[in-house]
């Protein structure tokens, strides 16, 4: 199972993300972003898609790389994810981000994410796969 | 509280040297007895931990509104020497200079008769939340001349009054900014973001001066009791965000060249005259610049709507003062515990207040004798306070107060016990209207949520390191 929930943070969103392999817990990243950005929304059919990759010297590194990145092109262009289609070799990661553009009026209950922090960031390798626990600043 | 923090006054607390390894200094925060048991063991850590970053001078300091952030805590404050001390981005926050400002208007409670309809014009003018864009249109040579000379730019484009920069932190201009460290994708998400109010804590609120405590400070600032106000608090929307990240990759890369370990990674720095720190510094002041525009756009947008609805002249509503919550800047300070000289050095503050006392020339000359106007936030249903900067601020903070009441709920506990809806409908029948883009973030940014207004900046008056000057009730609000 690929999960994402929110822990005790006062200022900022501190999440515990899991996912059975590394490179679904980039996708659950970047759905657990999208959520904070817009909250629940309909996952509607694909109109519009990037290219998204991101590096770092390990793991941590690629995912805060490949969250400023996916939060680059929400702002930039109105980027609302669906689907993420990825691979990874070594710490790069790379591949495309498909979703719809952004429309105020079904994607509401968010709140804007400023930046992804070290502060506090772990990663930990579970008996069901990977746990992510990062700090969105809002 | 934990057992090792030491309770030195009524409001003064020290954490001492060893609280974790390696600090070079103390910490001390200011807060109640009541406000302390309930600070997070997280944000002591985080206080400790600044004090471990090279050339800190005096002590790593909380001010009454420390809590848990990222990085250094929020409310924190240090000073870096000159010589060996360093810049870090986890000392400014992704917000830079997140800050806030309030103009005075002619109108009175008496003009405004129907509040419902002036919240929902002005929310419908400043755009707020996720995803929204600005009015203006800025070619890349605007954004250019923004970076470089921040509020007189906007002021150039039409935004304002020429007075404005005056009654503006550092008036306006970080003149050290370098648009060479400010990348490409900064300026994108900065060209439409530039006169958005953004969402979180963001807000703008309609408020009244329900009440003078300094009457004499009152009428230099310009206040008079009854008067109509409004306050914006805001930052340099994605633009700083993105300079926040691209740097701290940098700086990340760049630490072990300097030999420099800090125990949390958001704490990444370089020496104050490095490539890398300089580099951020650039960069962080044109975010500065860029972040003064903003607020500066979006207050012109509000006296024109003012200016339309209630037939007042726009130079009727002046600038009180225009304060920076989270900024890295050069000040000279008396280091009293280092052979009393007076020191060049590179003050942070991230979710703080510079309250520069009488007498610093850095202060336009009308404020020059009675401090600098310091403006603190309350929380929708709490009142927002006027204060003036003190020699004891000077003295004891770096010139420094809090920014603001300080959270004690974390937004997913407030999600769990509050609605947005249950908070609108309750400030309503204490006739405070609330307009948001989505309920959730007002549930999130609820009076319940943050300690008490009155009590953070009672602490902060007894502490000395400012005072109250007057008192405003929020009579609308809108969060982005």
């Amino acid at each position: 199972m690929m999960t994402f929930e929110e822990l005790e943070h006062t200022a900022d969103v501190r999440m515990k993300i899991t996912a059975p392999s590394l490179l679904d817990l980039f996708v659950e990243s970047g759905f657990a972003l999208a959520e904070i950005l817009y909250g629940e929304y309909q996952k509607e059919p694909e109109t519009i898609s990037f290219p998204i990759e991101a590096k770092g010297n390990e793991v941590v590194e690629s995912i805060v790389n490949f969250l400023s990145e996916l939060l680059f092109l929400t702002e930039t262009e109105y980027l609302v994810p669906v689907s993420f289609d990825l691979a990874a070799e070594g710490c790069v990661v790379s591949g495309v981000v498909a979703g719809v553009l952004f429309d105020r009026t079904k994607h509401t209950g968010g709140i804007e994410v400023k930046g992804i922090s070290y502060s506090g960031i772990s990663l930990a390798k579970t008996a069901a796969g990977y746990e992510l626990i990062i700090i969105f600043d809002i | 509280m934990n057992v090792q923090i030491q309770h030195i006054s009524d409001t003064e607390w020290k954490i001492p040297m060893g609280f974790v390894p390696g600090m070079l200094v103390p910490g001390t925060f200011f807060l109640s007895r009541q406000l302390a048991e309930r600070l997070e063991e997280g944000a002591l850590i985080q206080l400790a931990n600044v004090a471990t970053l090279p050339g800190i001078l005096r002590c790593s300091l909380g001010m009454p509104d420390i809590h848990w952030g990222y990085g250094f805590p929020i409310g924190g404050v240090a000073a870096f020497d000159e010589d060996d001390g360093i810049i870090s981005p986890g000392g400014v926050g992704f917000d830079i200079n997140c800050g806030v400002r309030m103009i005075t208007t002619p109108l009175t409670m008496a003009d405004i008769t129907d509040m419902n309809g002036l919240i929902e014009d002005l929310f419908t003018t400043v755009p707020s939340g996720v995803g929204s864009k600005s009015p203006t249109r800025l070619t890349q040579n605007d954004l250019s001349n923004i970076l470089t000379d921040g509020l007189a730019s906007a002021v150039e484009l039409g935004y304002g009054m020429e007075d404005d920069a005056r009654r503006c932190e550092e008036n306006g201009t970080m003149i050290e900014a370098d648009l060479e460290f400010v990348s490409k994708k900064a300026r994108e998400r900065g060209i439409p973001q530039c006169g958005t109010l953004g969402s979180g804590n963001h807000f703008l609120e309609v408020q009244v001066i329900d009440e003078i405590v300094d009457p004499k400070t009152a009428s230099v600032f310009g206040v008079t009791e009854g008067q109509i106000c409004v306050m914006i608090h805001c930052g340099s929307r994605g633009l700083g965000h993105q300079v926040c990240t691209d740097h701290l990759k940098v700086l990340e890369g760049a630490m072990m060249k300097y030999n420099i370990d800090p125990p949390d990674r958001q704490l990444a720095c370089a020496p104050l005259f490095s490539l890398e720190g300089e580099a951020y510094f650039g960069a962080m002041a044109a975010s500065a610049n860029y972040a003064w525009a903003n607020r500066q756009i979006i207050t012109h947008l509000v006296r024109e709507l003012l200016v339309k609805k209630f037939d007042v002249a726009y130079e009727e509503m002046p600038l009180v003062y225009d304060v920076a919550h989270n900024v890295a800047k050069w000040e000279d300070h008396e280091i009293a515990d280092t052979a009393a000289c007076r020191r060049h050095v590179c003050v942070h503050r991230k979710g703080a207040t510079r309250a520069f006392g009488p007498g610093r020339s850095e202060i336009v000359r009308e404020f020059r004798n009675t401090g600098q106007p310091v403006i603190i936030p309350g929380s929708m249903g709490t009142p927002s306070y006027l204060l003036a900067g003190t020699m004891t601020a000077m003295e004891r903070t770096f010139g420094s107060t809090c920014h603001g009441a300080g959270r004690i709920l974390s937004r997913s506990s407030a999600k769990r016990n509050l609605t947005g809806v249950a908070v609108v409908n309750e400030l309503a029948k204490r006739g405070i209207v609330v307009r948001a883009p989505n309920t959730t973030t007002i549930a999130e940014e609820a009076p319940d949520v943050y300690k008490p207004s009155s009590e953070v900046v009672q602490i902060a008056h007894d502490a000395g390191i400012s005072r109250i000057v007057a008192r405003l009730r929020p009579l609308g609000v809108i969060k982005g």
